[in-house]
């Protein structure tokens, strides 16, 4: 093979390196998302039945019950509508009633939600209560603080 | 005081950069005076970093972020590593680092010295940009309006031992990359020898093997933390340090291969800027709050604008030098079809689109957002599907490209390792065949093990064996290789063949894990200095005199009112077998048990790549 032709090859290689690469990238890009909505945005949407996506909200109070050590029912609301969710294995340290979550998963039935992952996040600046009192007392309560 | 002091000093050592930048064009410093300022300003940093620490020490509510951010019941370890486990602090031990890595450049030997200057006057730079954001928007000194006696205690998900160790070693490697960034544009306005070529090559690979320690430990941290999703996650913040890793892997091995060839020299700045450019981005995605990520403890949008501001000034200013200035012209690119110049091209695609195809699923949610006001996530099974394949023709080359020749087009003993890739396929398709085949498993492995014996054919074909360091130095490459292949060992068995238990349990019962019997003991409930500890506590293996005692439970944190999770980790060689204590419900408790085989084999492979990122640090 001359020097040329082997430069040739070379470049042919890495140009369809590059092509499938941005294929692969856009094929999954396609395929691989899952969108996020909040309950409000379930109840206008047609959603498929399972259909991999996300819902964002909070846990309604009162609604959290316990049917095993490891499965749980409760609902994610928007505080205009909620969904009815239910989830089996060990929930986050963060996940209590009143507190932002994630879930993951999908519509088994029209009314039931099935959750595969649950994430919970608590704000950063959480505040002891007493030292909350003491501050909103004083007037320093920053509206940042949970 | 303290603060007074930390805060005084920090603002000095900007002013002392100032003057630097200034008098390169006015009073024409000697070397010795120079020199002598930059170590000023580096200590003078240093001092700032540690008045802060003492702050958290004593336990100095007087200053705000010691009042926010700590709690004089902690443990000092976390009193100490809570200086960086904030804002404020990290964005310190940021500037602190990039000081550091100044004072040790002032020292080097054997450079030019306009060229070092010049190299020190553009960390001056970036030391005044950053000090200046710390000062103005991130101020760790802020003086507290109340009096208080107590602090809001630190977020007990940061009480960890992976909080002392794993951010300084991670902004080492981010801020590392400072260095190469300020040579690479001081070797292009230089522009006399290459001389540059060699410092840049220390510096990458330095921080580079800080950068692999520093994600190693986050990785293991998450490992063991429960919530983090495992070792990794492909999450934002994982992302963004996945970027110059790999970035950086390019730039090391561009600056191995360079012999003088203008195009790799113009590829190296180009690389340098970006391992850089890359480390800064993802400082301001993650404290912009722009992502959401499991591992940002610290996100304000008005910081997050002024370095993106940062950012600008540093790509902006980086790739205009890069545009131009030239690399002085030099000899050409000797490409041939198989020649380690070539494999050396293809690798370097192959990471830069990998880098590119992270970046893209990174930030797309933000795309989207933007353009459509629809918010979507791009999880793990997008960077799995796209990141492994582009990835995969480049550990093929890896396995054979340290033996190719520089010159020619021929591979010596190319049978052996022809009949080595053939037997070794065959074992592991056996092995599969017993255990479920699995296509990804199957690749995996045979990827990992294919390295790991390609390299030692070469290393027992090429070279006389030898058991002195200079030996050890010229297979460096091979070893450094050898430890991706056992880290791709480690990956493909604890992703692919793990195992999931899930039981039912009430204190006394025995269950079966892996062929052997656990007891599970009791529910233990005991008080340590800030927390009170739940522990489930499991015999592992009873049968024998030596059973393994684990301990799986929650933390309560009566401070912030939280609840963590501990996981009871047992290690072994070849598996892991990971607890998990869930809920209860009529004293019937839920416990999952993870069965990861051979995750051990990643971090020995991890170990073994910084060993040789150290040991190619000193050879020339």
């Amino acid at each position: 093979m001359s020097i040329r032709y082997q430069r040739l090859l070379l470049i042919l290689i890495s140009v369809i390196l590059i092509l499938s690469s941005i294929l692969l990238i856009l094929y999954n890009v396609r395929e691989n998302i899952s969108y996020f909505y909040t309950p409000s945005e379930i109840t206008d949407a047609d959603i498929e039945l399972n259909k991999r996506i996300r819902i964002g909200g909070f846990v309604e109070k009162g609604s959290f019950i316990k049917l095993s050590s490891n499965n749980f029912k409760f609902k994610i609301t928007d505080n205009i509508n909620s969904i009815n969710v239910k989830y089996t294995g060990i929930l986050p340290d963060l996940f209590r009633e009143e507190q932002g979550a994630v879930i993951e998963g999908s519509f088994e039935t029209n009314k039931i939600f099935n959750a595969g992952i649950v994430f919970a996040k608590h704000d950063e600046n959480y505040m002891p209560s007493s030292i909350k009192s003491d501050l909103e007392k004083k007037g320093y309560w920053n509206k940042k603080y949970k | 005081m303290s603060s007074l002091i930390g805060f005084l000093s920090l603002v000095f050592a900007i002013g002392i950069n100032f003057y630097l930048i200034l008098s390169r064009y006015i009073f024409k410093f000697k070397k010795q005076r120079f020199n002598f300022s930059i170590r000023l300003s580096s200590l003078l940093t240093l001092l700032s970093f540690f008045s802060l620490m003492y702050a958290y020490v004593t336990s100095d509510f007087s200053n705000y972020n010691v009042f926010q951010n700590s709690h004089s019941d902690k443990p000092l370890i976390y009193k100490i590593s809570g200086t960086w486990g904030n804002h404020e602090g990290s964005m310190l031990l940021w500037l602190c680092m990039l000081s550091i890595f100044s004072f040790l450049f002032s020292f080097s030997k054997n450079i030019e010295n306009n060229f070092q200057k010049l190299t020190l006057i553009i960390q001056a730079f970036l030391h005044i940009l950053f000090g200046l954001f710390i000062v103005f928007t991130s101020n760790p000194f802020l003086v507290n309006s109340i009096f208080v006696d107590e602090g809001l205690g630190l977020n007990p998900i940061l009480q960890d031992p992976g909080l002392a160790v794993h951010p300084p070693i991670l902004y080492a490697g981010y801020v590392g990359y400072s260095i190469v960034f300020s040579i690479a544009i001081a070797g292009l306005f230089q522009n006399t020898d290459d001389e540059w070529l060699y410092v840049a090559k220390k510096w990458s690979l330095i921080s580079w093997t800080f950068l692999t320690g520093g994600i190693a430990l986050g990785s293991y941290w998450a490992y063991y933390e429960l919530g983090w999703g495992g070792w990794w996650f492909w999450d934002p913040v994982e992302n963004i340090s996945l970027m110059p890793w790999i970035a950086g892997l390019a730039l090391v091995h561009s600056l191995i291969m360079v012999r003088g060839e203008q195009a790799i020299k113009k590829w190296i700045v180009f690389l340098s800027i970006l391992c850089f450019s890359l480390s800064v981005f993802g400082t301001f995605l993650v404290r912009s709050g722009i992502l959401t990520s499991v591992h940002s403890f610290a996100a304000d949008a008005s910081r997050g604008i002024f370095i993106l501001l940062i950012f600008f000034i540093i790509t902006g200013f980086g790739f205009l030098v890069f545009l131009l200035k030239e690399p002085k012209k030099s000899n050409n690119l000797n490409l041939f079809f198989i020649n380690k110049v070539s494999a050396l091209l293809i690798n370097n695609i192959l990471m830069i689109i990998a880098t590119l195809t992270i970046l893209l699923g990174t930030i797309y949610p933000i795309i989207i957002e933007v353009l459509y006001n629809k918010r979507i996530s791009v999880g793990g099974p997008y960077f799995n599907s796209t990141v492994i394949p582009i990835m995969i023709p480049g550990f093929l080359l890896m396995s054979i490209a340290p033996i190719l020749s520089w010159q020619t087009n021929k591979i010596n003993n190319s049978k052996k390792y022809v009949l080595g890739f053939i037997i070794l396929s065959i074992l592991v398709l056996i092995q599969s065949y017993f255990l479920d085949f699995n296509t990804w498993g199957f690749i995996g492995l045979l990827l990992g093990f294919w390295i790991i014996l390609a390299s030692i054919i070469a290393i027992f074909t090429s070279y006389k064996i030898k058991l002195n360091i200079k030996f050890f130095k010229i297979i460096n490459p091979h070893i450094a290789h050898i430890g991706v292949g056992i880290a791709i060992v480690g990956i493909t068995c604890s992703s692919v063949f793990q195992n999931e238990l899930d039981f039912n349990l009430i204190e006394g019962d025995e269950f079966t894990v892996n062929g052997k019997t656990v007891l599970f003991e009791k529910i233990e409930t005991t008080n340590q200095i800030n927390f009170q500890a739940l522990r489930g506590k499991f015999l592992y293996d009873i049968e024998k005199n030596l059973s393994k005692k684990i301990e799986a439970g929650k933390n309560y944190y009566p401070v912030s009112k939280m609840i963590t999770s501990e996981a009871g980790i047992l290690h072994q060689w070849n598996k892991d077998i990971y607890f998990i204590l869930g809920d209860q419900k009529n004293n019937e408790w839920f416990v999952k048990v993870l069965i990861n085989p051979f995750v051990s084999f990643i971090w020995l492979g991890v170990i073994v790549m910084m060993y040789s990122g150290l040991i190619a640090v000193t050879r020339r």
